[in-house]
């Protein structure tokens, strides 16, 4: 320790001289018998061990590199819950009832009268039966209007989505939907499913009949794509309707039928203004 | 073993206290020490004085503690000060007046070697407190004597600087 007497100032004489005047602080007692006693016996641990899962009191704590790529998942995260809830579509409103009974949704019975009960209800996905002798006429605003008529059973479609997720199906399983679409479906897809047809609607004003020997398709305006389930789609124009038959017979294209026409119409004009707002 | 441990484990604890600077750390450090000197128990050769080895292993073994993510998580060594206050020194005279003083000074010598980074109060501890020349230093630390002898000097110029200005 002398060899640096010499070259050392007086201040760092004192401090060498200070820490060399530390005194000793023992451990205590009870950690010195512990660890003589484990010691001599061989039960001694890694105190590194139990070092690292003190320092872990429960918490989990980041490692400090983790930190950017976690800031990032979470602005990430939130940019996409954010974009998912924007884009999402107007939800259904029920526009007008007629008859009544009770209108399952799922699980649930719910009275025709109450609308905002069955408002609440008509989500994506959800299946609905329609009491006979009923109509219920549902809109998202902008997007879609659809005519449920009596006996239908329907999977409701989603609202097509504003800037992504804009093709959206439902499944017809029996009954009739009338379909008209508005200006923000521009764009859009929907696509109707019935045991016997695919149809493929991108704007247009249309009726979906389920009857007992195949599915009925009726155009009003526009054009729509018809075709047997998983088969090739052709196109229906205006004024036209296509019948898929379930026996296995090709086709049927003919005129619409005046009465489908008139109705077609009266529902068109009924929803064209609620569908402009 | 007795003999051993009774020998050695207050200078263990006492080095291993003073390189951590905090009394749970150096515990759990001093266990590890003893833990690896009970494994190689028997290449210990009684012919040759364990004390450099056993040093060599605390220094290991805090240089390990320095390195773990959760000792750097929780803020590093702490400052001895805290402990100072929970565990006053033991009295030396029967002048309450000059033991207060002590105390005092002691604890602020304390916290300055706090204040030195690891890589310069490792240094002056050794050389202060451990009584190894500089040349054992540099061969326990890995690096070249001259550099062992500049951390120590560097270590005692950045020490009285902030003992001057803490003591004035």
């Amino acid at each position: 320790m002398i060899d640096d007497i010499d070259v050392l100032t007086p201040e760092e004489r004192e401090a060498a001289a200070a820490v060399r005047g530390l005194r000793m602080r023992g451990a205590s007692s009870a950690f010195r018998d512990r660890l003589q006693t484990e010691f001599m016996t061989g039960s001694i641990s890694s105190g590194l061990d139990r070092s690292r899962v003190r320092e872990v009191p429960g918490v989990f704590r980041f490692p400090a590199r983790w930190v950017p790529p976690l800031a990032w998942a979470a602005a990430a995260t939130l940019i996409a819950v954010t974009a998912i809830g924007l884009n999402r579509g107007p939800a259904w409103q029920v526009k007008d009832v007629s008859g009544s009974g009770i209108i399952v949704v799922g699980n649930l019975p719910i009275p025709l009268e109450h609308s905002e009960q069955l408002a609440a209800a008509l989500l994506p996905g959800a299946r609905v039966r329609v009491p006979p002798g009923a109509t219920v006429e549902v809109m998202a605003p902008g997007n879609l209007a659809i005519v449920l008529m009596a006996g239908t059973d329907v999977e409701m479609p989603a609202s097509p989505g504003r800037w992504f997720g804009r093709g959206v199906s439902a499944t017809l399983a029996g009954g009739q939907l009338r379909i008209t679409t508005g200006p923000r479906f521009k764009g859009a897809r929907l696509a109707i499913h019935t045991p016997e047809a695919d149809v493929a609607v991108t704007g247009t004003t249309l009726a979906v009949i389920c009857e007992p020997q195949g599915t009925c398709i009726c155009v009003l305006e526009g054009h729509v794509d018809v075709g047997a389930r998983g088969g090739e789609m052709s196109v229906v124009d205006e004024g036209r309707r296509r019948f898929v038959f379930n026996d296995g017979r090709g086709p049927e294209v003919d005129e619409m039928r005046p009465t489908e026409r008139e109705r077609l119409g009266e529902f068109r004009d009924s929803m064209d203004e609620a569908l402009r707002r | 073993m007795a003999e051993f441990f009774e020998y050695y484990f207050d200078r263990v604890f006492g080095l291993v206290l003073r390189l951590l600077g905090d009394r749970t750390a150096a515990e759990d450090v001093t266990q590890e020490v003893f833990f690896k000197v009970y494994r190689a128990a028997h290449q210990i050769d009684p012919a040759r004085d364990p004390g450099p080895w056993l040093t060599a292993i605390a220094y290991n073994a805090c240089r390990d503690l320095w390195r773990s993510s959760a000792h750097r998580m929780s803020g590093k060594s702490r400052s001895i000060d805290d402990e100072a206050i929970v565990e006053p020194l033991a009295s030396t005279a029967n002048d309450p007046e000059q033991d207060a003083l002590m105390n005092e000074r002691e604890r602020l010598v304390r916290t300055a070697l706090a204040e030195l980074p690891e890589a310069l109060r490792t240094p002056v501890l050794l050389y202060e407190y451990q009584g190894m020349s500089h040349q054992e230093i540099a061969e326990l630390l890995g690096i070249e004597h001259a550099a062992a002898r500049k951390r120590y000097s560097r270590a005692l110029a950045a020490l009285a600087k902030l003992l001057k200005e803490s003591l004035g």
